[in-house]
C-alpha cells in the first residue's frame, strides 16, 4: 500500500483509531494495541494501552502473545488487524459470544480460509502460544490444532441476527491488502444512520418526524450531514447509551444517534 | 447601651422573629453571619440550626418557618428575585429548603429584614402581615379553604396591591406531608413547607416594602446586570425560553432516564405525546417570567376547561410517566389540581405511583387504583388534597406508606430520606444516584446538579466512580452558593468560571473582598451545616442511601444493554463522597472539618 496500514484513513479517520474505538465498543475494553519494537503507534483513543512484540519480525502469534500477556489469565480477546476499517461491533461481540468456557478459540471462516486475525482468544492459551513460537512457529493457524478451537463458518456468522443484518457481506472480514482493496472500501456507501433530534434541535431541524436517516463515518460526519453543529450546546447519545461530544466517535450501520441540547435536567 | 454593627451594604442586618404567641421581636445578624452563609439556604439553614429546637416535631408551634432573603435580591442582576423557605420536613424529617420567586422575595427583604422566622401558632386561620408598621395578625378565616391563588388575590384586594403574597392551599391547612407553600403561582415546592405553616393557622403571609438597601457599587452592579442579561439571551437559556424544562422529557425517554410507573422502567411509550415538542406544536402556550428575570422559562398551557397550568418537566414525568398516564389532558388537568390543593407534584406523583403498584400487587386495597388510568390519578390527588379516603393515607407519603404496608412494600417505595424521588433514573445517571443518595435534603434534583456530569459526555454515565463522586461535590457546591446569592439555576450555563463571576457580582453588591475560594469553603460551609442539622435530628449513614429497586432491579437501554446500579458500588461512592467532605466512614464530621468551617460548636 506504499505506507503503513494503521496510518491509512477511511473517510477520513485513521484506521488504527477507527478499529480500536470499534472494539472499545464491542467489547468495553481494555483494549490492548501491538506494535513492533521501535514503532511509532499511529493515532489511539486515551483508552488503548500499547505493548510491543517482543521480538521482532516473529509474525502474528508473537503480536497475539504480546496482546494476551497484557491482559487478565481468565480474559479472552477478539482479536484483528488493523487494516478492517469495515469492522462491525456486532461481528466481533458474536465472535467473541462464541468462545465459550469449553473453547479456547472461535475463529472466523470465509470460502474455506481461516481467519486468525478475525478470532477470539482466551488468555490462557498464552502457554502453548509460547510453545509454539519456542519452536519456531509464527502462524496462529498452528495453535488451532492444539486448544479447542470453534472454527465460524459463513453461515454461523450469520447465524446470528444482528450480523445478518448489520454487515451480512461480512465486510468486516475485509482486510484492505492493495489498493484496489482501498478504493473498493471507499467505493462503499457510508453506514446509514438514524438520527433523533431533540428539543430545540428538532425545532431547527429541516425534517419534522422523529426520526431521520443519513450516512455518515463518524459522529462529526453525521451531525454535519444533518446540518447540526458539535459545539458545546450539542450532545449527543449512541443507541440510547452514553452521551458523546467525540466528533471521532466511528459510526457503523444500524446505528442509532440522539442529538439533544447539553442543558439536560434543571 | 448596646452596639449597633453596621450592615453591610446589601443587607439590612435584621432578623425579625414573629411568635404567633408571644408577639415579635428583631434582633441582629451579625456581618460575619451573613458572610460565612451569605443568605436563601446558606442563611436558613444556618438560622435552622440556631432557632429549632432538638428534635422538634415540624408541625408543632414550637417548630420554626424561615424565610430568607438575599443580598442580591433587589438589585437589576437578572433572576435574583428569589427567596428561601427553609424548616424540618414534616415529609423526611431533615432540613428542607425550598426556593421560590418573585416579587415576595423583593417586598419581603425591603420590609428590612434580611430573615423572618415564624413559630409559636394561631387559635384560628390568620394570616401574618409585615410591612412599615411592624408585624399584625389578622383573621383569615373567609381565605380558609381556598387555594393559594385565591388566599393571595383576596388578601392582596384587603391590603392593597403593594403586599405581596406567601399562601398554602387545602392541602396545607391539612397538613398534608408535601402541601406547597406558593406565591403568584410559583411553589416553594418541596419537602411540606405548606404543612408547616398549616399547622400554625397561618393561611398566608403578606409583606409590604417600606425601607431600600443601598449596594457598596451599584455602577459596577448594573454594569454587571447589563452583562448578565445579555447573556441570559443566549444558547445558555435557550431551552427555557423556547420549551421550557418540558424539553427534558422526550431526551431523557431516549437515554432511559425517565422514571415510569414507579421506578420499574426508564422510558415511557407514552412520551411523545406529553413531550415539549409536541404539545408546544399541537396547543396555545403562553410564556411568564418571574420578576427580575430576562430568561421566561415559564410555558403555560390550558387545561380542557379552559383554565392554565404552567408546564414543568418534574410535574408531567410524576403525574405522566410515573403513573403511567400518557394523556396529556390528564396531566395538565393533575398538574393545575396540584397547584390548586398546594401539593408539591413530585411527591404526589411519587406517592400515587407507589401506591398503584400496591395496589396491583394485591397490598393496599384500592382496585380502582392502576398504572395509566387517568381517572384514578385525579381521583387520588382530590382525595390526597383534602385527606379524603384513601388520600388520608397517601397524604403521608411513599415512606410512611410502605411503613403502614408493611411485607416488601419499603423496596419499591420511592423516595431517599422520606423525599419522593424527582426525574432521574438513578441507574442510567450514576453521578445523579450519588447526589440522590446524600442529598441532607432527601431525593432531590435542585441542590445536586449531577446529573449535568451525567449528561455531558465526560463521564461514562452508566458506571459510576471517583469521576463521579468529584462531579457530584462540585455539582452540590455551587447550588449551595447559587441558591443563597440567590440566583436561578437556569441561568447557570450563562457562567464560563462560576464561582469566580458569583464572587464578583457578591462583592458588587456588599463590598466583600471575597474570592473564589473563600466561596467555596462558603458551599461546604452550607452542605456541613446542613448535614449537621440532620445529625442532630438523628440521622444516621443509613439514611444516605437509594430504594432497594434502584439497587437491585437492571434497567434495560433501547439498545438491550441493562443497566445496574450494585450495592458495592454505590458504597464506594459514598466513602468517597464522605472522604471529600471530610466526614467519617459513619458520614459524620470530623472535628477538624468543623473546626475548618466554624461549625466546632455544633
Amino acid at each position: 500500500m506504499g505506507s503503513s496500514k494503521a496510518e491509512l484513513t477511511w473517510h477520513g479517520q485513521p484506521f488504527a483509531d477507527r478499529i480500536a474505538r470499534l472494539l472499545i465498543r464491542a467489547t468495553g475494553g481494555p483494549l490492548i494495541v501491538v506494535t513492533a519494537p521501535e514503532q511509532e503507534p499511529p493515532p489511539l483513543p486515551a483508552q488503548a494501552t500499547v505493548v510491543t512484540d517482543a521480538h521482532e519480525g516473529r509474525g502474528p502469534l508473537e503480536a497475539i502473545a504480546a496482546g494476551l500477556r497484557a491482559l487478565s489469565a481468565d480474559a479472552v480477546a477478539y482479536v484483528c488487524s488493523t487494516d478492517v476499517p469495515l469492522l462491525h461491533p456486532a461481528l466481533a461481540e458474536h465472535v467473541l459470544a462464541s468462545a465459550d468456557t469449553e473453547t479456547d478459540i472461535a475463529v472466523c471462516e470465509t470460502d474455506g480460509r481461516l481467519h486468525p486475525l478475525a478470532a477470539a482468544y482466551r488468555a490462557r492459551t498464552l502457554p502453548e502460544i509460547e510453545a509454539l513460537l519456542a519452536e519456531g512457529q509464527r502462524r496462529p493457524i498452528a495453535l488451532f490444532d492444539r486448544v479447542p478451537t470453534r472454527v465460524l463458518n459463513r453461515s454461523a456468522l450469520l447465524a446470528n441476527e444482528a450480523v445478518a443484518r448489520l454487515d451480512g457481506s461480512l465486510e468486516s472480514l475485509a482486510n484492505l491488502n492493495a489498493p484496489a482493496d482501498y478504493e473498493r472500501a471507499h467505493a462503499l456507501e457510508l453506514p446509514l444512520i438514524a438520527v433523533e433530534r431533540f428539543g430545540l434541535l428538532r425545532s431547527e431541524g429541516s425534517e419534522s418526524s422523529t426520526r431521520t436517516h443519513e450516512r455518515a463515518a463518524t459522529l462529526g460526519g453525521l451531525a454535519k450531514a444533518a446540518g447540526i453543529e458539535l459545539d458545546g450546546h450539542v450532545v449527543a447519545a449512541l443507541n440510547g447509551e452514553q452521551v458523546t461530544t467525540d466528533a471521532a466517535l466511528p459510526l457503523v450501520a444500524g446505528d442509532r444517534v440522539s442529538f439533544l441540547t447539553a442543558d439536560g435536567g434543571g | 447601651m448596646a452596639s449597633v454593627t453596621l450592615a453591610p451594604p446589601g443587607y439590612f442586618g435584621s432578623l425579625l422573629e414573629i411568635d404567633l404567641t408571644q408577639g415579635s421581636r428583631s434582633s441582629e445578624l451579625s456581618p460575619q453571619l451573613l458572610r460565612d452563609y451569605v443568605g436563601g439556604c446558606g442563611l436558613g439553614t444556618r438560622l435552622l440550626l440556631d432557632h429549632a429546637p432538638a428534635g422538634v416535631d415540624p408541625l408543632s408551634p414550637e417548630a420554626p418557618l424561615i424565610f430568607t432573603f438575599s443580598p442580591l435580591v433587589g438589585t437589576p442582576l437578572t433572576t435574583s428575585a428569589k427567596f428561601a423557605v427553609v424548616a424540618k420536613s414534616p415529609l423526611s424529617g431533615c432540613v428542607n429548603d425550598a426556593m421560590c420567586s418573585s416579587h415576595f422575595a423583593i417586598a419581603g427583604k425591603l420590609t428590612g429584614h434580611d430573615a423572618i422566622v415564624i413559630r409559636g401558632a394561631c387559635s384560628g386561620p390568620t394570616a401574618v402581615v409585615v410591612d412599615g408598621a411592624g408585624v399584625r395578625l389578622e383573621p383569615a378565616d373567609e381565605l380558609w379553604g381556598l387555594s393559594a391563588a385565591e388566599a393571595e388575590a383576596r388578601l392582596r384586594e384587603r391590603l392593597g396591591s403593594r403586599y405581596r403574597v406567601g399562601a398554602i392551599g387545602p392541602a396545607g391547612e391539612r397538613l398534608v406531608r408535601y402541601a406547597t407553600l406558593s406565591h403568584d403561582g410559583r411553589h416553594a415546592g418541596r419537602g411540606g413547607l405548606g404543612a408547616v405553616l398549616g399547622a400554625k393557622n397561618v393561611k398566608a403571609v403578606a409583606v409590604a416594602p417600606s425601607r431600600k438597601v443601598p449596594s457598596a457599587d451599584p455602577h459596577r452592579v448594573i454594569e454587571l446586570a447589563r452583562e448578565l442579561r445579555e447573556r441570559s439571551f443566549g444558547a445558555a437559556t435557550a431551552k427555557y425560553r423556547e420549551l421550557g424544562t418540558l424539553a427534558n422529557l422526550l431526551a431523557f425517554n431516549a437515554l432511559s432516564t425517565l422514571p415510569t410507573r414507579n421506578f420499574k422502567d426508564a422510558s415511557f411509550e407514552g412520551a411523545e405525546a406529553l413531550s415539549a415538542e409536541q404539545l408546544s406544536t399541537l396547543r396555545e402556550r403562553t410564556r411568564a417570567s418571574c420578576a427580575s428575570c430576562t430568561i421566561g422559562c415559564e410555558h403555560i398551557y390550558p387545561t380542557r376547561d379552559g383554565s392554565n397550568v404552567r408546564v414543568e418537566y418534574e410535574n408531567v414525568f410524576a403525574l405522566g410517566p410515573m403513573c403511567g398516564v400518557a394523556d396529556p389532558d390528564i396531566v395538565l388537568e393533575a398538574s393545575k389540581r396540584c397547584d390548586e390543593l398546594g401539593l408539591d407534584t413530585i411527591s404526589a406523583g411519587g406517592t400515587i405511583a407507589f401506591a398503584m403498584e400496591c395496589a396491583e400487587r394485591g397490598l393496599l386495597s384500592a382496585s380502582w387504583l392502576r398504572f395509566g388510568d387517568g381517572a384514578a390519578l385525579l381521583r387520588a390527588i382530590d382525595e390526597i388534597g383534602v385527606r379524603r379516603g384513601l388520600g388520608d393515607l397517601l397524604a403521608e407519603g411513599s415512606k410512611r406508606v410502605a411503613e403502614e404496608i408493611g411485607e416488601d412494600a419499603a423496596t419499591f417505595a420511592p423516595h431517599v430520606k422520606g423525599l419522593e424521588l424527582p426525574g432521574y433514573e438513578p441507574r442510567t445517571l450514576q453521578s445523579m444516584a450519588l447526589g440522590l443518595a446524600v442529598n441532607p435534603r432527601g431525593a432531590d434534583h435542585n441542590r445536586s446538579g449531577a446529573y449535568e456530569a451525567d449528561l455531558s459526555g465526560d463521564l461514562d454515565r452508566l458506571d459510576g466512580g471517583p469521576a463521579h463522586v468529584a462531579a457530584a461535590v462540585e455539582t452540590e457546591d455551587r447550588a449551595a452558593i447559587v441558591d443563597s446569592l440567590i440566583l436561578c439555576k437556569f441561568l447557570r450555563g450563562a457562567f464560563a468560571e462560576p464561582m469566580h463571576e458569583w464572587a464578583g457580582l457578591l462583592a458588587s453588591v456588599t463590598g466583600w473582598d471575597i474570592s473564589e475560594a473563600e466561596l467555596e469553603t462558603t458551599a461546604r460551609r452550607v452542605v456541613l451545616a446542613k448535614r449537621l442539622f440532620n445529625l442532630r435530628e438523628g440521622w444516621t449513614r443509613a439514611d444516605d442511601w437509594l430504594p432497594e429497586r434502584v439497587l437491585s432491579e437492571p434497567i434495560t437501554l433501547s439498545s438491550g444493554r441493562e443497566a445496574t446500579l450494585p450495592r458495592e458500588r454505590l458504597v464506594g461512592m459514598i466513602d468517597e463522597y464522605y472522604e471529600r467532605r471530610g466526614l467519617d466512614s459513619d458520614g459524620l464530621p470530623t472535628p477538624a472539618t468543623l473546626a475548618a468551617h466554624g461549625l466546632e460548636t455544633h
